[in-house]
């Protein structure tokens, strides 16, 4: 594993590079969630990385702009600006992989930037893998404020009964700083943009969209999109992973259920 | 332009551990650098990327540092050895240490340890002098009984659901009367351990050798431990300790363990970036002053940005 940056001087971006440790054609660039999602996932990201890599997978995990490791605060991230980051970072890996083929695997809202980079036809991903896709931005965010000022109560000894009274009189309360992830207001306004309909996969590669069957939104989008003709699988996926949860015990890090099914699924 | 140049490293035995360096941007260095680690199972960003804005926000007032993964945690690989996870955690932060020592020529240190890495910055600061400086968040608090009582209490009281006041006057009455209660009390995590070096006594002669040896300390407690705070109630039985008359301790309700909010962190940031330049500087003088007073570490020193550096267990 090497820890590098990679990108333009004025965003530079923080990646490891998992160096495959046997031929194959294949490699791997991880779409991370945002906020306390990707601190979530770090782990588990990490573990497939090194297990793919034992395979013979070349493997880029990377922190977008304004996030991890990355340069930039946290207000200074955006979904154009984190499109962007996905295209540099499939072209490091690229640099660092070719010829190999470059599957793209994100998770929530590192899903959606996946399906966000890959139409704006700059990368050439030859599949990509969506786990658990935000394809609802408002929804989202309201799901996100409420998770935070769930944190809050359980954080404090003491919790504020104000919290949730804001919560619940304030549709934008807690909308700028989820689960303690600043956000601008440019971001908030993009993710009150997204919706099923502008949310669009492309027909240049295999899409497989992996999603729990009680998340409505993401099984009616996948199913819009294959009306489209466009070549999209969608297929039934339950984990134990709690997106949002500190890495704390009685909540696993690193669930076999979904490191088994991620690496199946990329060597599908 | 950024206030800071940053480095991701590789270090320690067959470069099994993973860190990043963040530097002044513009100006001197001063002669002490920072230790951020991992709190809990958090990887080196820490809770909310606390460490990485931690560290920027140093850098923009001449103070480097290094983030690191200690071994088996983040994106380090395990051990080889099979030295216990505290023993572990020392030796990975020697070698941190000893990487700066040789990249930035800086060879004296302050630790911020959150939670577990309160635990583990007490153990460096014993094993190595060059600590100068620890601060522990939310770390070994040893309160006693009236304090307990009365923080389970105010937090009963507190309580709007229909009955939950009596079930939990219940609650704090039964563990008041328990012989378990008679432990110390702290936070709970799979990082804790029942180990010697977990104990109330090893946590006060450890404290004492440190003020012995004038290893500048902060315990700072959130509002997640308790709601109020008389007379250092955290220090338990160890008010009257010689050590705890150099003690420098802070109980900020407004702040909580996880960092959840964005006021939350700012005071965060600012109290420990005050602490780290009053410790650093002693009278308050900037990082200029401190470098021309005798600090050997300037601009020449800065690592390259670009290149992730592999070094082989750097020796002090």
């Amino acid at each position: 594993m090497t820890p590098m940056l990679f990108g333009p001087p004025q965003r530079r971006l923080f990646g490891l590079f998992h160096p495959p440790e046997r031929e194959r054609d294949i490699a791997v660039l991880i779409c991370a969630p945002f906020g306390q999602e990707m601190v979530r996932t770090h782990r588990l990201f990490r573990v497939l990385s090194d297990r793919l890599a034992r395979a013979g997978v070349a493997v880029l995990r990377f922190d977008c702009h304004g996030t991890g490791d990355s340069s930039g605060d946290d207000t200074d991230g955006d979904l154009d600006g984190w499109r962007r980051d996905v295209c540099t970072a499939h072209e490091e890996l690229h640099r660092l992989s070719a010829p190999r083929r470059i599957v793209w695997l994100g998770s929530r809202l590192g899903a959606t930037l996946a399906v966000l980079a890959a139409r704006s036809g700059r990368s050439d991903p030859s599949k990509v893998i969506l786990w658990d896709p935000i394809v609802d931005g408002a929804r989202y965010l309201d799901a996100m404020r409420e998770k935070h000022v769930s944190a809050l109560e359980a954080s404090y000894w003491i919790p504020d009964r104000a919290w949730r009274r804001r919560l619940a009189d304030d549709k934008d309360a807690y909308t700028d700083e989820l689960l303690g992830f600043a956000v601008s207001p440019t971001l908030r306004n993009q993710l009150r943009a997204l919706t099923p309909q502008s949310l669009q996969l492309t027909a240049s590669h295999e899409t497989v969209v992996l999603a729990d069957p009680e998340d409505e939104d993401a099984n009616r989008w996948a199913r819009m999109q294959a009306e489209r003709q466009i070549p999209v699988r969608l297929s039934p996926f339950q984990h134990s992973l709690v997106w949002t949860s500190d890495p704390f015990p009685n909540s696993a890090m690193v669930p076999a259920e979904a490191l088994q099914r991620l690496v199946a699924e990329i060597n599908g | 332009m950024d206030d800071y140049n940053e480095t991701p490293v590789q270090f320690g035995p067959d470069g099994s551990l993973i860190g990043i360096i963040t530097t002044p941007g513009d100006g001197p260095m001063a002669p002490v650098a920072c230790i951020l680690m991992n709190m809990g199972a958090i990887h080196r960003i820490g809770p909310r990327r606390a460490n990485v804005k931690l560290a920027r926000q140093m850098a923009a007032r001449g103070i480097s540092s290094i983030r690191v993964d200690l071994a088996g945690l983040g994106d380090s690989r395990p051990a080889s050895e099979t030295a216990d996870f505290r023993t572990q955690a020392v030796l990975d932060v020697q070698a941190a240490m000893n990487l700066v020592g040789t990249m930035l020529g800086v060879h004296r240190f302050v630790l911020i340890g959150l939670c577990s890495g309160a635990h583990n910055g007490l153990s460096v600061a014993v094993a190595d002098p060059r600590l100068v400086g620890l601060l522990m968040f939310d770390g070994p608090n040893f309160p006693g009984r009236r304090a307990r009582w009365e923080r389970s209490l105010r937090r009963a009281l507190a309580d709007p659901r229909p009955g939950a006041f009596f079930g939990r006057v219940l609650g704090v009455l039964r563990r008041t009367l328990s012989p378990q209660q008679q432990q110390p009390a702290g936070n709970q995590n799979i990082f804790d351990s029942t180990g010697p070096r977990d104990s109330a006594e090893y946590f006060c002669r450890s404290m004492n050798l440190l003020a012995e040896r004038g290893v500048a300390t902060m315990m700072f407690f959130t509002g997640s431990v308790q709601a109020k705070d008389r007379r250092r109630d955290l220090l338990g039985p160890f008010g009257k300790e010689p050590f705890a008359r150099q003690l420098e301790y802070r109980f900020a309700p407004e702040i909580d363990h996880g960092l959840t909010s964005q006021a939350s962190q700012q005071a965060f940031m600012n109290l420990v970036c005050d602490w780290a330049l009053r410790v650093i500087h002693g009278d308050g003088s900037t990082p200029a002053q401190a470098v021309a007073a005798g600090g050997h570490a300037g601009r020449g020193a800065r690592p390259s940005t670009t290149l992730a550096i592999k070094l082989e267990h750097a020796s002090s």
